[in-house]
């Protein structure tokens, strides 16, 4: 059922296309977030510096891994790579480990994953292989839309009862920057957007009360200057006081002291805006920025459209998880546990981040390659 | 209407219609970011000095405010352990530049007061630099208000006021209420207060066993400060959250009129109302001075009270083991009427009961009664009221240490009797299987008979005796022994403890007579009128009597080193129409019960018939 295929590409042929610029971005970005928690643990290299380059590693060898996979196999189990990550999550709301009152975590052989952060992921493959095989484009049917918005509806609802609303918030963008791509008529996202602005107060009556609390004072961050609101304000504060040149390396006077709780993941981004200054988050910024720009480039370059999905799908991701984090820690957004990709300390997103690239740079191996409209399996 | 929007997926031109949609979100991804540029550039460059003076002038701080410990209060509603107003001074480290300038500074305006500063400044080292440490505590009011008039001179010291304990009512209640000190090393982990440069917790007694309710939770509020550590203002606040309150179920006077009663005798009563289970007194003697632990105590003090061989630290009525002596007579008693015993049958006491021992030369092992001339021929009632040691030797032999044991547990000997003492000894009620597998050897014969007169490996407390006491004279109705008055306890008033009620009289009335007959061994602190108490002596020993001592003519107590002589215990309950309450009096090397505790238990009663405890009891609203 897969088209015919054109001569094989070895191992060698596939190493020497990968685009190893990409490669060299992410390893700097890396580097800076390793710096970051160094300084952040204060000089010990053995608190969390050294976790962080394990997982790195880890990382890298998924990386190859899913990059050097054969396109086809992924594109024929799309379905179940996502069908099973749905599981996960399932699996992890009967037996997940309960950390401050929300079940994200599940243990296994001495690890802890999370499995939503893969679901980002997972979820994207899915959407690329219905898109992909989507029975004529022209017929004017809305039931086109109906698998697509489960595919997407499931995994937000999972993350949603956990709870892990920032999580949830990035799945759902993701899977909409899919079928945006896809080509989903304007005026459906216009009226998309209607809807979700008319829904909002019926959705406010789900959110837990720590969520509540975050939306509001996000709002007015004076409110709770303890809580939330103490966050946000200390994390504005090191910022802003870092200044155009920052306060030099491990100097920062802010983060230092301990009121920022967990600094060394979702509120890094602070720490080094405070020790290298505007300049520091600026060049931070401009690499991200490359990073997803060559991504794109690297997308379009796809013949098949479940390779331009996926691609474009995961370059999605990757913006949204930066531009939510630092939107937070800046005040722009409301404060979600995003963390900032390969600099904030956490295994889970890292491995999926990754993930994420071995999928892109697969896609961009086998560019040539076309894929036939896929049944289930 | 154009011809896209005809169809809900446009026109399967995809590769044009992907590159279009790409270089849409390509272009509002670049705007997002650059969104992000200018907000970066907005908090650090534009507000950049308002920021930087945040940070480094005008810090937020973070101060904790100590709440108020919960008042422990007394069945009439009188306050027991309150807090009075404490001044201190705290420093914080990273509020100074110099600590070492603002220490000397301090000792200038207090030239009064010593400071350990080699402690402090070593103290100073090793605590994180945001952490109060305390400098001076307990400061006068006039040492208080010149250190405020001077704050200036000493940058990162902070006067505060803060909260001391105060017990009000003196040496007699210290060991039920306990005290508190500062915490422990282990505490500052799990402790909740932790963080509190003058955090206590219970160390004893309900301030122990109900610390965490007591203690109450932090509050905090965050103030801006100056350079110098200042407050400029307070942003918000927290209040802190008194601990509960809690009555308990003592009452104060009667808890005073029982340690006045035991008249600095080393020793402990337990008075428990037999229908609710309420501790009306836990008494233990000597004592200390609970207020001594407000302030720092001093080591001199320290070892006198570790040293002194009355133990004034130790609650007696719970955490002192005795062996019950005679006071167990009446269980034993039980014991051999649910086994078959007939209270007419009579046993002949010549002073002395012999087992066959082959361990020894003589091959015989003999158990001496109290009365070396012996009782003659005794009937249960008479072996009661007269406490032939003989007659329950005898019974005992007959039925065995399991069937002892039972009747003893099923009462509450050889268990906790509260749930919330972390001081309390449960005691021992021996057994066959006990013995083997704690001691590791089996059973012998003759410990049956010691255990038949609350000897041997028999041990209790003086609240484990009162408490049985009580359920064998309510008739059997198990009761919940409190100390501390709990309004929403579901009272169960169904649970039975097996007793037959012929049984129950039978032994009721050998109690009364021990007491209220010519002869009785309590006869002589008979209580005359109609409200008349009824109870049991024990003697208990703390030595073992060589038969060569025996020989040569047995010693008089009062000829004995204090720490030889046998415990005087008794264990009693009155009004015998209607009774009430249930009394255990232990007085520690006392000689024996009839001359040292029965006496005490006399007083206490007449105190309890005089005053009706269940009118006085007043409920506290704020508890």
């Amino acid at each position: 059922m897969f088209s015919e295929s054109k001569a094989e590409l070895t191992i060698f042929d596939k190493l020497r296309s990968i685009n190893y610029f990409l490669l060299f971005l992410i390893c700097t970005i890396f580097f800076i977030g390793t710096l970051a928690l160094y300084s952040i643990s204060n000089g010990n290299f053995s608190e969390w510096p050294i976790k962080h380059l394990q997982r790195f590693i880890l990382g890298l060898i998924i990386f190859f891994i899913v990059a050097l996979l054969d396109l086809k196999i992924i594109f024929r189990f799309a379905y179940l790579i996502f069908i099973a990550s749905i599981a996960a999550l399932i699996i992890l709301l009967i037996v997940g480990d309960e950390i401050n009152g929300a079940k994200r975590w599940i243990s296994f052989a001495g690890f802890s994953l999370q499995p939503s952060e893969f679901v980002k992921y997972t979820l994207i493959l899915a959407l690329a292989k219905y898109f992909h095989s989507m029975e004529d484009y022209h017929e004017n049917f809305i039931s086109k839309l109906i698998i697509p918005s489960f595919i997407v509806i499931i995994p937000v609802a999972f993350v949603v009862i956990q709870p892990d609303l920032g999580t949830a918030l990035v799945i759902f963008l993701g899977g909409v920057s899919v079928i945006w791509i896809s080509g989903l008529n304007y005026k459906y996202f216009i009226s998309g957007i209607l809807g979700f602005i008319l829904s909002l107060p019926i959705l406010w009556q789900y959110l837990k009360e720590y969520q509540k609390d975050r939306v509001f004072t996000f709002f007015n961050p004076e409110r709770d200057p303890l809580g939330n609101g103490y966050h946000i304000t200390q994390s504005k504060i090191a910022l802003g006081s870092g200044g155009i040149f920052g306060k030099g390396y491990m100097e920062g006077t802010q983060s230092h002291l301990n009121f920022l709780p967990e600094m060394q993941t979702d509120f890094i981004f602070t720490m080094f805006g405070e020790e290298f200054g505007f300049i520091g988050s600026i060049i931070l910024i401009l690499l991200y920025m490359a990073l997803i720009g060559i991504a794109i480039r690297m997308a379009l370059t796809s013949k098949s459209l479940f390779s331009k999905f996926l691609s474009l799908g995961v370059c999605s991701v990757f913006f949204i998880y930066v531009f939510v984090n630092i939107g937070m820690v800046t005040g722009l957004l409301p404060v979600v546990g995003v963390p900032l990709p390969f600099i904030s300390y956490g295994g889970s997103s890292m491995l999926a981040v990754m993930f994420g690239f071995g999928l892109l740079t697969n896609c961009y191996i086998n560019y040539n390659t076309t894929l036939t409209k896929g049944s289930f399996i | 209407m154009s011809e896209s929007n005809k169809f809900i997926f446009k026109k399967y031109d995809a590769n044009a219609s992907i590159n279009r949609r790409t270089a849409i979100i390509t272009i509002a991804k670049a705007g997002l970011f650059s969104i992000l540029g200018a907000r970066l550039a907005y908090l650090q460059i534009v507000d950049k000095d308002k920021y930087e003076i945040l940070s480094d002038n005008n810090r937020i701080t973070h101060r904790l405010i100590e709440p108020q410990r919960g008042i422990i209060y007394d069945l009439q509603g009188k306050p027991l352990a309150i807090n009075r107003q404490r001044y201190e001074v705290v420093i914080i480290r990273e509020e100074t530049s110099d600590y070492i300038k603002s220490i000397e500074n301090l000792k200038n305006i207090l030239p009064d007061v010593n400071i350990d500063t080699e402690k402090l400044y070593s103290e100073i080292k090793k605590t994180k630099k945001f952490i109060p440490i305390k400098v001076l505590d307990d400061l006068s009011w006039d040492q208080f208000s010149r250190l405020n008039a001077n704050i200036h001179k000493v940058d990162g010291l902070y006067p505060q006021i803060g909260f001391k304990r105060y017990y009000t009512s003196g040496q007699s209640h210290s060991h039920i209420i306990g005290y508190t000190a500062p915490l422990d090393k282990k505490e500052k982990d799990t402790n909740t207060l932790a963080d509190l440069s003058s955090a206590k917790s219970g160390k004893l007694g309900i301030e122990k066993a109900k610390d965490v309710s007591l203690r109450g939770k932090l509050g905090n509020k965050n103030v801006e400060v100056n350079a110098n550590g200042r407050e400029i203002r307070e942003l918000d606040r927290y209040e802190s959250i008194q601990g509960k309150n809690i009555q308990l179920t003592i009452d104060s006077d009667l808890q005073d009129y029982c340690y006045k009663s035991l008249n600095d005798q080393s020793g402990c009563v337990a008075v428990t109302n037999i229908k609710t289970g309420e501790f009306y007194a836990l008494v233990s003697s000597p004592s200390y001075d609970p207020n001594l632990f407000s302030k720092s105590i001093s080591s001199e003090k320290w070892n006198s009270l570790t040293d002194n061989i009355y133990k004034p630290l130790i609650n007696k009525s719970i955490s002192s083991q005795y062996p019950p002596g005679s006071t167990i007579k009446p269980f034993v008693a039980l014991a051999a009427l649910e086994n078959g015993v007939s209270e007419k049958r009579e046993v002949y006491c010549n002073g002395k009961h012999e087992i066959k021992d082959t361990s020894l030369e003589s091959g015989i092992k003999t158990f001496h009664c109290w009365k070396e001339e012996g009782h003659g021929n005794v009937n249960m009632n008479e072996a009661l009221k007269v406490s032939c040691d003989v007659y329950f030797y005898q019974i005992s032999r007959e039925i065995g240490i399991n069937k002892i044991a039972e009747v003893c547990k099923r009462f509450g000997f050889g268990q906790n009797v509260f749930d919330s003492f972390y001081e309390e000894k449960k005691g021992i009620v021996p057994s066959k299987n006990w013995k083997l597998e704690s001691i590791g050897t089996p059973w012998m014969v003759g410990e049956t008979l010691s255990a038949g007169i609350g000897q041997g490996y028999f041990l209790t407390t003086s609240a484990q005796l009162s408490l049985a006491l009580g359920q064998l004279i309510n008739g059997g109705e198990k009761i919940i022994p409190t100390i501390v008055m709990d309004k929403n306890k579901d009272v169960q008033k169904n649970q039975k403890i097996s007793l037959n009620p012929k049984h129950l009289a039978i032994i009721k009335k050998g109690l009364e007579d021990a007491t209220n007959t010519q002869g009785g061994t309590s006869f002589r602190s008979r209580i005359p009128g109609n409200l008349k108490m009824a109870g049991k002596t024990g003697t208990s020993q703390v030595r073992v009597i060589s038969s060569q001592e025996r020989e040569e003519g047995l010693k008089k107590n009062n000829e004995l080193p204090w720490e030889k002589r046998d415990h005087g215990l008794f264990i009693g309950y009155g009004p015998i129409n209607n009774p009430q309450y249930a009394v255990s009096v232990i007085i520690e090397h006392g000689g024996s019960g009839s001359g040292a505790a029965a006496p005490v238990a006399s007083k206490i009663f007449k105190y309890l018939f005089d005053n009706n405890l269940n009118l006085k009891s007043k409920s506290i609203s704020n508890v």
